[in-house]
């Protein structure tokens, strides 16, 4: 599990080929912001008719997601989560709808992984973050103590608002999912406004996709690949992308700090791969590419198999290549360019 | 303002010994409006045939005159009159440099009347970056393993121009992006503009503004929508340029050693981004006491023998090294070698250690993170909390505590950004372009460090720590 995929966000990369202003009969404009929000950069491209709609429209978007952020954001003391952490122990406590919503899929993902996907983590993610500030390694006995307190199993449910912990220690933390679900609120605010045509990017590593650029199948997004040999794309329509990767091992250590935790070891996942998923929403490609990241790819295969609309590639810094191709494909090598003739990158 | 405070207010400025975050602007249409109303005082023209008639025009006006020329048009200079100039701007590129080096006294000796300042046009447009960049209507391709999206800062050229300009602040300039692409370029916003001022001035350096044809035309038809974004543009002008009583200098506990002072090394730039404050070095620095101050030293440069020996001798009295891609026997290599992991070996010397990198820094990010935790908890100046698109850059009297922190936010909205400082202070005080001084913040202080919380920064803004109750010093 991590607290967020900073590491993956600055490399996974785009390519789209888009009307110029004025160029089109239909005169679709594009309209892009950026704004710093849950502790990373969102970023909206939209096409419409009216770029003043479409730039009021994305406002009221980023406005949802600040709402969001709100409620979500773990660093925020006076957040819903953050009242949820400090009072939920043997104790029902009410709470947002769109907080209890977010949990319940983040606790569906983990009955689907079989606890490798766990918002519970967060004692153990704030401990080995700490170890990658300079703080050293933690002991084996502050692991344990932590770990402890670790397990989806101690959230408890009660439909249709109220949350307990059956844990006198347990912490949630959102960063394996919150900013999917934002991606899919901030969605439902373009589509509400008559926005039918645009991306929606968190951090770089979770990326929704509305409708497709005027003329065009889709929006062609090229996925992380640390071999730089495989270049991985897919034409995306209403669909989501995200990308998980451990934090890259230390240049002049020989510690094992990482941002994404293994809660079956409680320590840092030791992968060599980076992971990416397509799915229908971004929430659960979000979730989905953490889950698979520490299910490896034989386990993940498994999982993937009983869901509809996924489909994944796993790709080492050797090269190696892993995928489970549904629909969308995730196409290898650049063939997705030529024949739909999309352009050079420059 | 009475007598008595006058006489103190002149005697103030006449002791100061620094000042900077001065912004020229570059002003390129003809109907140039009065110093007085445009509020800046410094004008810069570029070198053309009739630029001593412009520089006139603009004297009379009230501006002081620099002509901006490139270094191989320098033999202009004499054709100029030098009663309608204040100074010429050399305009330099990395490879001139060496150049510059041997022309650039010529040039002061000859014309003692003109001040003779380098730019460094190399500058980019501070900002916030995302994962798409758009260009003219189309969105391309970015990114890479060393390009992190999140800001571009000019954190890194203005600590390399310190080094290769000693005596001068630095001074730069950068062109607005899309600005190639003329009739296309989004309109420029306050927010722009008043970043790029703040982080010259929060960098103690000085700013070429080139200033759009669009804003140019508004101010000079007296546009209000023109005038209400260059209101804002003077308010950060304002509080960036700085005037102190005291010599302060960036504080810096790393230092990084580099033969070629290139500001796109993205080691550098990561540094920066990562709020480690550091200073650049030649490998000559190296072997003067220069180097005593600091607790990690990166040396990017393959030392001689005499590097090497003082490279051992810092690191026996406490200090950690790191060589990086300078293979080669050492000193140090007699010494029990503990091999880190398949790039990296650490020799332990005396109180402190050298460590071997056998390759060039591949992943900046990591290297960044990586020399963090080599200063150890104890040794970081500084951390920030929820500051991912903010800089800031401490200051302090040689010797003494941090002072003074400079902050910029490239995201241009309110933030709350949570500080730790190294040192108890007593006294923080806050101010902003939109606030002025100063806000007093609560000092938590443990552990030899002091951390307190910004509520809103929103492009600049500076805190003055004080060690005691009372107030140590009166901002400007």
């Amino acid at each position: 599990m991590r607290f967020d995929k900073r590491r993956a966000a600055a490399l996974v990369c785009f390519s789209l080929l888009m009307t110029s202003v004025g160029q089109s009969s239909e005169k679709q404009v594009l309209v892009y912001k950026r704004k710093y929000i849950m502790g990373t950069i969102f970023e909206v491209a939209a096409y419409d008719r009216s770029p003043e709609h479409a730039s009021h429209a994305i406002e009221k978007a980023f406005q949802e997601i600040v709402r969001l952020d709100g409620l979500l954001s773990d660093y925020k003391p006076d957040s819903a989560l953050s009242d949820l952490n400090r009072s939920a122990h043997f104790r029902a406590e009410k709470v947002p709808s769109d907080l209890y919503r977010v949990i319940d899929q983040a606790v569906q993902f983990s009955r689907l992984s079989d606890g490798k996907f766990d918002i519970s983590v967060a004692p153990l993610v704030n401990l080995w973050k700490a170890s990658l500030r300079g703080d050293g390694t933690p002991s084996r006995a502050q692991e344990e103590k932590v770990r402890s307190c670790v397990g989806y199993q101690k959230i408890e449910l009660i439909p249709p608002n109220q949350i307990s912990f059956r844990s006198p220690c347990l912490q949630l933390d959102l960063g394996a999912i919150g900013k999917g679900y934002a991606v899919d609120r901030a969605a439902e605010v373009l589509h509400s406004m008559g926005v039918r045509d645009a991306l929606i990017i968190a951090g770089g590593s979770t990326i929704f996709a509305m409708g497709s650029p005027p003329e065009q199948p889709g929006w062609l997004i090229h996925l992380r690949d640390p071999s730089n040999k495989i270049d991985p794309q897919v034409m995306l329509k209403d669909g989501s992308v995200s990308t998980s990767e451990q934090t890259a091992p230390s240049l002049l250590g020989n510690d094992s700090a990482g941002h994404i935790i293994d809660p079956d070891t409680g320590r840092p996942l030791k992968t060599v791969f980076a992971v990416s998923a397509v799915s229908r929403t971004a929430s659960a490609s979000d979730a989905l590419s953490t889950t698979l990241l520490l299910l490896g790819p034989a386990k993940g295969k498994a999982v993937l198999k009983s869901m509809a609309d996924v489909s994944a590639i796993w790709i080492s810094h050797e090269a190696q290549v892993e995928t489970v191709i549904g629909n969308p494909q995730i196409l290898l090598g650049g063939t997705l360019q030529t024949p739909l003739s999309l352009g050079k990158l420059p | 303002m009475n007598i008595g405070h006058t006489i103190l207010a002149w005697a103030l400025v006449l002791a100061s010994t620094s000042a900077s975050g001065n912004v020229f602007v570059q002003w390129t249409s003809s109907a140039l409006l009065p110093a007085k109303e445009l509020g800046l005082n410094d004008l810069v023209l570029s070198w053309n045939a009739s630029v001593s008639t412009q520089a006139r025009a603009a004297r009379s006006q009230g501006y002081r005159v620099y002509v901006e020329m490139a270094l191989n048009q320098a033999a202009a200079v004499s054709e100029i009159d030098a009663s309608d100039f204040e100074g010429i701007i050399m305009h330099v590129r990395q490879s001139e440099r060496a150049d510059l080096e041997k022309s650039l006294p010529k040039l002061r000796a000859a014309h003692p009347g003109l001040k003779f300042l380098v730019l460094n046009p190399d500058g980019k447009q501070p900002q916030m970056k995302g994962s798409l960049v758009v260009k003219h209507g189309a969105v391309l391709e970015v990114s890479s393993p060393t390009a992190q999206p999140w800001i571009d800062t000019n954190l890194a050229l203005v600590k390399i121009e310190q080094r290769s300009q000693q005596g001068q602040i630095p001074l730069y300039t950068f062109a607005w992006e899309g600005s190639s692409d003329s009739g296309n370029q989004t309109a420029l916003t306050a927010t722009d503009f008043s970043l790029a001022v703040a982080e010259a001035g929060a960098f103690h350096a000085d700013l070429i503004l080139q200033l759009d044809e669009r804003l140019q035309k508004g101010l000079s038809k007296h546009d209000p929508e023109a005038w209400a974004l260059w209101k804002q543009v003077l308010s950060y002008a304002n509080f960036c340029s700085h005037t102190s009583d005291q010599e302060m200098e960036a504080a810096a506990n790393v230092a990084v050693v580099v033969d070629d002072l290139d500001p796109t090394d993205e080691v550098m730039n990561l540094l920066a981004r990562h709020n480690l404050p550091f200073t650049v070095l030649g490998p000559s620095d190296l072997k003067s006491s220069n180097s005593e101050g600091f607790d990690v030293v990166v040396v990017f440069s393959k030392p001689d023998r005499e590097t090497s020996e003082r490279i051992a001798d810092l690191a026996t009295r406490g200090k950690t090294v790191v060589l990086v891609d300078a293979h080669g026997s050492y000193p140090w290599q007699s010494q029990d070698a503990t091999r880190l992991n398949e790039q990296a070996v650490s020799y332990a010397l005396g109180k402190g250690k050298v460590l071997e990198l056998s390759e060039p820094v591949t992943d900046p990010e990591t290297f960044a993170q990586d020399i963090r935790r080599l200063l150890g908890k104890e040794n970081v100046l500084m951390s920030l909390w929820n500051g991912l698109t903010t800089v800031a850059v401490p200051y302090h009297v040689h010797g003494e505590p941090v002072k003074v922190l400079e902050l910029v936010n490239y995201a241009g909205e309110p933030l709350r950004v949570q500080v730790q400082v190294k040192g108890s202070f007593a006294s923080i005080r806050y101010e902003t372009p939109e606030r002025p001084c100063c806000e007093s913040l609560v000092p938590v202080k443990h552990d030899g460090f002091t951390e307190f919380v910004i509520p809103d920064l929103r492009i600049a803004g500076r805190v003055h720590l004080g060690t005691n109750q009372t107030i140590d010093s009166q901002p400007k």
